[in-house]
């Protein structure tokens, strides 16, 4: 019989932490992964979800963003600021799950989760993201970048909670987009996705961020592709040379999902229609959200 | 705002549903009621030489474990008796069931069943349909020929049944025949896989038990116990709560015998309920694997001359409602279409992998997808437009169909254009969309089947019926049918309808026969009652009876309506003396006559009686990069007969087209080499979703069919499901430019295709 804690404050949480708990926020992926099998309920769990300060999204001194690491993929796509200046999280926080999923799953759970599959990552890389840790012992900053070492493990230590998601202002010009391949319009999991985010400046490329999500054991970037994109002129060279990038750093696999061929195959177009949603958005162009639907059919 | 115009029939069991007060099987508790959990084989093929239970016994809270040693030594199997409740002498498939433990929670009851140890002998397991058909095949059943069954069952091999239509001579046709099309369609199997994992709760008292599960068929699951369990079927009690959704997998007798057994050993009430993984594994009812080899002669104008077909049809393990279902193969190879020479077979092949049964419109989405897509490609070959070869070749009234039999008065024709016509057929499309189109038919299926109709002192009515409701609301239109013989309103009518000790017999929600069967049960029996209010309204009213009618909740005399009595008072006076109540049952309509060489007519059947014709068109667009299809319009054009409860219709036609989407773009089983399979869960068999329903336009074409159900109405359930794939196919293969011959059309599938021909493969 495992015992479940719902804590009246943060504190409370970090001890019970401190003592052996694990952190619970919306539960679609602990819940479905004990119901699963894929590992025992644990001892004590410590509901999240309810904690002051923990879920909202907060304008940072900076231009920036400060995001609970509770709130739910549903409030991510409903604020004007992340629709407006983080178009690609709100193209991935779009497609997580089904309504229900939305409604429950956090943003917090999906960093934490170190899915290889986890949508939110990918567009996070791209925004410089850092992760902000706390634990009884006090506050980390860790940058999201390498802060998922494997499959399901990330630098977290077991009384850390993350608290919340920081992004630094965009600077002017850029854009991101994030696409994930649908065979289904909901309920889907990534077979293979992209995210990336560019900046124009007199039609050239100044700064370029390419992740890859579903094709390597953590969703990572892929730096070969950034090379390619930055100083370019974000043409249809460029874009697919950056692609081509993408599908020859991927490790991807055989399985129930998909052949890893066809992962390589279409890792190369998923990168190529995000880079060029990114793009299109950098020119004030519309991408509507959640981008993966509208790019359907597209190069 | 958008104005929503209210239907004109609200089910009665609506608001429990989407409120979430109703009970279903897994809600159900009861006192001292202990948790089974079923062990199942794990392995494809496996001789048994040792159960052993002893550690499983001795784990605290476990309070019996149930195998076939348990049972009595009786073997099952609607066609072929080749199968036994618990697997003792072999495993056939990975799902097949060894034991079932009962304890005191079923964590405890899964822990135990994990517990028991099997000693197994490896055997080869038999996937490929080709291969086990060869000779030298290891054989699934080698014992099979002492087995009891059918003597209409030839046993040959690893061939569980084969049916053929043979018309003319096929062979000389085609080879006469100015232009021959020859192809191959190769279709993976499907889940039915209702919301609601089946659950069964055991209770005895005395010699007779009370068995509440989710079944779609409560009377056929009462004989299977009965028959399994060797006991008379009047101790056995079937009711069925509220059925979470069954599609054909919940057809036949499931699971209800072994944890009746269950609870009889442990003396106390037991409860089954499946995880999704054992609700994916472990019925006898998947839908059917095939090989589908077509040939056809045709004229230059277009004239079929020819068709010959050899479909081979997986059994599975066991032979479940499979032997039955194949002959249907043999006849949806031909389609509905004129053509004088036929020669199409269907051999069921027995193999290790779940059994095949009944799933929504069983062999026809897949035999239909195959046949319109050969005929789309024979339009090609000739050049001439695949709506107008379907409208060159459809049978209409007076033709001859498949066996010879005579083509009644119906709306084939007319669905077929009302369908080209509702999607803009020839209407032009940007490069990646296109419409395709395909038509076919399904057949009704007459059977007995009862009901008790009374009305009550004041006035309302009970209908008291052996349908069973699986979720397509048919017995919940029932009172649509009793209030119009009554002249009543069917709101004043409640239901009872799950239990065997109450209604007539049914053959259950099966082969859409609820409203075809049922509903003339019930207007036979509201039809007794009108002639007693009729009889006592006349003596009231003096008049004669002949002049009476009954509307509006009066009986009156006919165009004078201050001659009136209310319903409700006639019945208050019936309830001091002789009381309205009546039952009724009616004679099934006939099955047309058979007139066709071959081995059709075994079974009976296969003739179609009132069959339903129908065409579906649909707009796709690919997306050539990914392979990925999305369906974008749907037209559909249904010829049922009459409609007696459009809203119902309707919602079986939206229903049966997202299921087609599922079967046509992504559900698939997909199994190992030794045929086990990958992807028993909900994540990796993709069920389309609401989010993935296309806009859908519906019409149905009514002609009444004379001997068909009341009104004549015909089947509405499982034809929506039938011409989807073929539909979404036709338009593929015009969209991309390649045709898939792979059920699912998958989005790897699709692409690899277009790679193929970009290559130049
Ligand atoms: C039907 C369904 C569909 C889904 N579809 C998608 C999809 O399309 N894309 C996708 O990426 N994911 C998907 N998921 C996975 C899941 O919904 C997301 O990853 C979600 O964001 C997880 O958030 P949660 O709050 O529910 O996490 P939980 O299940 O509560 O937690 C997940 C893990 O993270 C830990 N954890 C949670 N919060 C914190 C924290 N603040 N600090 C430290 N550790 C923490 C928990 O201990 C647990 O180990 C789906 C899940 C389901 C059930």
């Amino acid at each position: 019989m495992s015992r479940y804690l719902a804590p009246a404050g943060l504190e409370e949480a970090l001890v019970a932490l401190a003592g052996g708990a694990r952190p619970v926020a919306g539960g679609t992926d602990l819940v479905v992964g004990v119901r699963q099998g894929r590992f025992p309920i644990p001892d004590d769990l410590v509901a999240i979800h309810r904690l002051a300060g923990f879920r909202g999204i907060a304008e940072g001194a900076d231009g920036g963003l400060v995001i609970g690491a509770g709130t739910s993929h549903a409030e991510i796509v409903a604020h004007p600021r992340v629709t407006r200046d983080w178009t690609g999280l709100a193209d991935a926080s779009a497609i997580v799950g089904s309504p229900a999923t939305r409604a429950t799953g956090t943003l917090g759970g999906n960093v934490a989760n170190a899915s290889p599959a986890a949508d939110t990552v990918a567009p996070l890389l791209c925004a410089d993201a850092v992760i902000v840790c706390r634990s009884t012992a006090g506050e980390r900053r860790l940058p999201l970048d390498g802060f998922a070492t494997a499959p399901r493990r990330t630098l977290l230590r077991p009384d850390e909670l993350i608290v919340a998601v920081e992004l630094p202002a965009p600077a002017p010009g850029s854009a991101s987009c994030y696409v994930r391949l649908e065979h289904r319009r909901q309920m889907e999991i990534a077979i293979v996705g992209a995210g990336a985010l560019l900046r124009l400046e007199g039609g050239r490329v100044t700064a370029a961020r390419v992740a890859m999500t579903a094709l390597a054991p953590t969703v990572r970037r892929v730096p070969e592709a950034e090379r390619i994109l930055l100083g370019s002129d974000g043409g249809a060279a460029a874009v697919t040379a950056a692609a081509e990038a993408v599908a020859a750093a991927a490790t991807p696999i055989d399985d129930t999902r998909a052949s890893a061929a066809y992962r390589r195959a279409m890792a190369a177009v998923v990168t190529r229609r995000a880079i060029g949603g990114a793009l299109a958005r950098a020119r004030g162009e519309t991408v509507t959200i959640p981008a993966s639907d509208t790019l359907f059919g597209a190069a | 705002m958008a104005v929503v115009e209210l239907p004109s029939f609200v089910r009665q069991d609506g608001r429990e549903k989407v409120t979430g007060t109703a009970r279903y099987s897994a809600d159900l508790s009861t006192p001292g009621l202990l948790h089974a959990a079923v062990r199942l084989g794990g392995v494809a093929h496996a001789r048994i030489r040792g159960i052993e239970t002893a550690r499983a016994r001795a784990l605290p809270g476990v309070v019996a474990i149930v195998t076939q040693a348990d049972v009595p030594d009786l073997r099952y199997g609607t066609w072929v008796r080749d199968r036994t409740l618990f697997a003792s002498d072999a495993i056939r498939w990975e799902g097949e069931i060894v034991a079932m433990v009962a304890a005191t929670t079923e964590a405890i009851a899964r822990e135990a069943a994990a517990l028991i140890e099997l000693d197994l002998e490896p055997l080869p397991p038999v996937v490929d349909l080709e291969a086990a058909i060869a000779p030298g095949a290891p054989l699934v059943h080698p014992g099979w020929a002492a087995y009891d069954g059918d003597a209409r069952i030839p046993r040959e091999g690893n061939v569980g049944s084969r049916h053929t239509i043979v018309k003319g001579d096929a062979e000389a046709a085609l080879a006469g025949a100015p232009v021959v099309v020859r192809e191959r369609y190769v279709a993976d199997g499907s889940h039915a896989l209702p919301i609601e994992p089946r659950a069964i709760t055991a209770e005895w008292q005395g010699d007779r038990v009370t068995i509440q599960t989710s079944s779609q068929v409560p009377y056929l699951a009462r004989t299977h116990v009965a028959s399994t369990l060797g006991m008379p079927e009047g101790k056995v009690r079937v009711i069925v709560p509220h059925l979470g959704g069954g599609f054909g997998g919940k057809c036949e007798g499931h699971f209800e015998p072994h944890v009746a057994a269950l609870a009889r050993i442990a003396r106390r009430p037991v409860r089954l309920a499946f995880d999704r993984r054992e609700e994916f594994l472990a019925p006898d009812h998947h839908r059917e694997r095939m090989v589908i080899d077509l040939a056809t002669g045709v004229d230059h104008d277009g004239t079929i001359l020819a068709r010959s077909a050899r479909i081979l049809i997986d059994n599975g393990a066991y032979g479940a409602d499979e032997p039955y279902l194949a002959q249907l193969a043999a006849v949806f190879a031909v389609g509905p279409y004129r053509i004088p020479a036929v020669a199409t077979e269907s051999l069921v092949v027995y193999t290790t992998t779940q059994p095949t049964g009944s799933v929504r419109g069983p062999v026809a989405p897949q035999v239909t997808w195959a046949v319109e897509q050969h005929m789309d490609v024979v339009a090609e070959r000739l050049g001439i437009d695949p709506l107008e070869l379907r409208r060159r070749n459809i049978l209409v009234e007076g033709d001859e169909g498949p066996v010879r039999q005579r083509i009644g008065a119906n709306g084939a024709k007319t669905a077929l254009e009302r369908a080209a016509e509702m999607i803009g057929w020839g209407r032009p499309l940007p490069a990646d969309e296109a419409i395709g189109i395909a038509t076919g038919w399904w057949p009704s299926f007459p059977g007995p089947s009862g009901a008790v109709v009374k009305l009550n002192a004041d006035g309302s009515g009970t209908i008291v019926t052996g349908a069973q409701e699986c979720g397509t609301g048919s017995v919940m239109a029932l009172p649509i049918l009793a209030a119009e013989v009554l002249g009543m309103r069917p709101e004043e009518f409640t239901l009872l309808y799950q239990d065997t000790d109450a209604g007539g017999w049914d053959a259950g929600a099966s082969g859409s026969q609820t409203t075809f069967n049922n509903g003339r049960a019930v207007v036979s029996a509201a039809t007794e009652l009108r002639e007693r209010l009729l009889a006592l309204a006349a003596e009231r009213l003096e008049a004669n009876p002949a002049d009476l009618e009954l509307t509006d909740g009066v009986a009156r005399v006919k165009g004078s309506p201050e001659a009136a009595i209310p319903i409700a008072e006639l019945a208050a006076e019936a309830q001091g003396g002789r009381l309205l109540i009546a039952d009724g049952s009616g004679d099934p309509p006939a099955v047309p006559e058979v007139d066709a060489g071959g081995c059709v007519g075994r079974l009976g059947g296969e003739s179609f009686a009132a069959p339903c014709y129908f065409t579906q068109a649909v707009r796709v667009r690919v997306d050539r990069a990914t392979g990925v299809v999305r369906v974008l319009e749907v037209a559909a054009a249904h010829e049922s007969g009459t409609i007696v409860n459009p809203i119902g219709a309707e919602g079986q036609v939206l229903g049966g087209i997202v299921m087609g989407i599922g079967q046509a773009l992504t559900e698939g089983t997909q199994l190992t080499p030794d045929g086990r399979q990958r992807n028993a869960d909900m994540l990796d068999y993709k069920l389309v979703t609401a989010a993935d329903a296309p806009p859908m336009r519906v019409e149905f074409v009514q002609v009444p069919d004379p001997n068909a159900g009341p009104r004549g109405l015909k089947g509405v359930a499982e034809p929506p499901a039938v011409p989807t794939p073929g539909a979404i196919a036709n338009a593929i293969a015009r969209a991309a430019g390649t045709r898939i011959r792979l059920l699912p059309m998958t989005a790897e599938r699709v692409w690899a295709d277009l790679a193929d021909v970009e290559a130049g493969r």
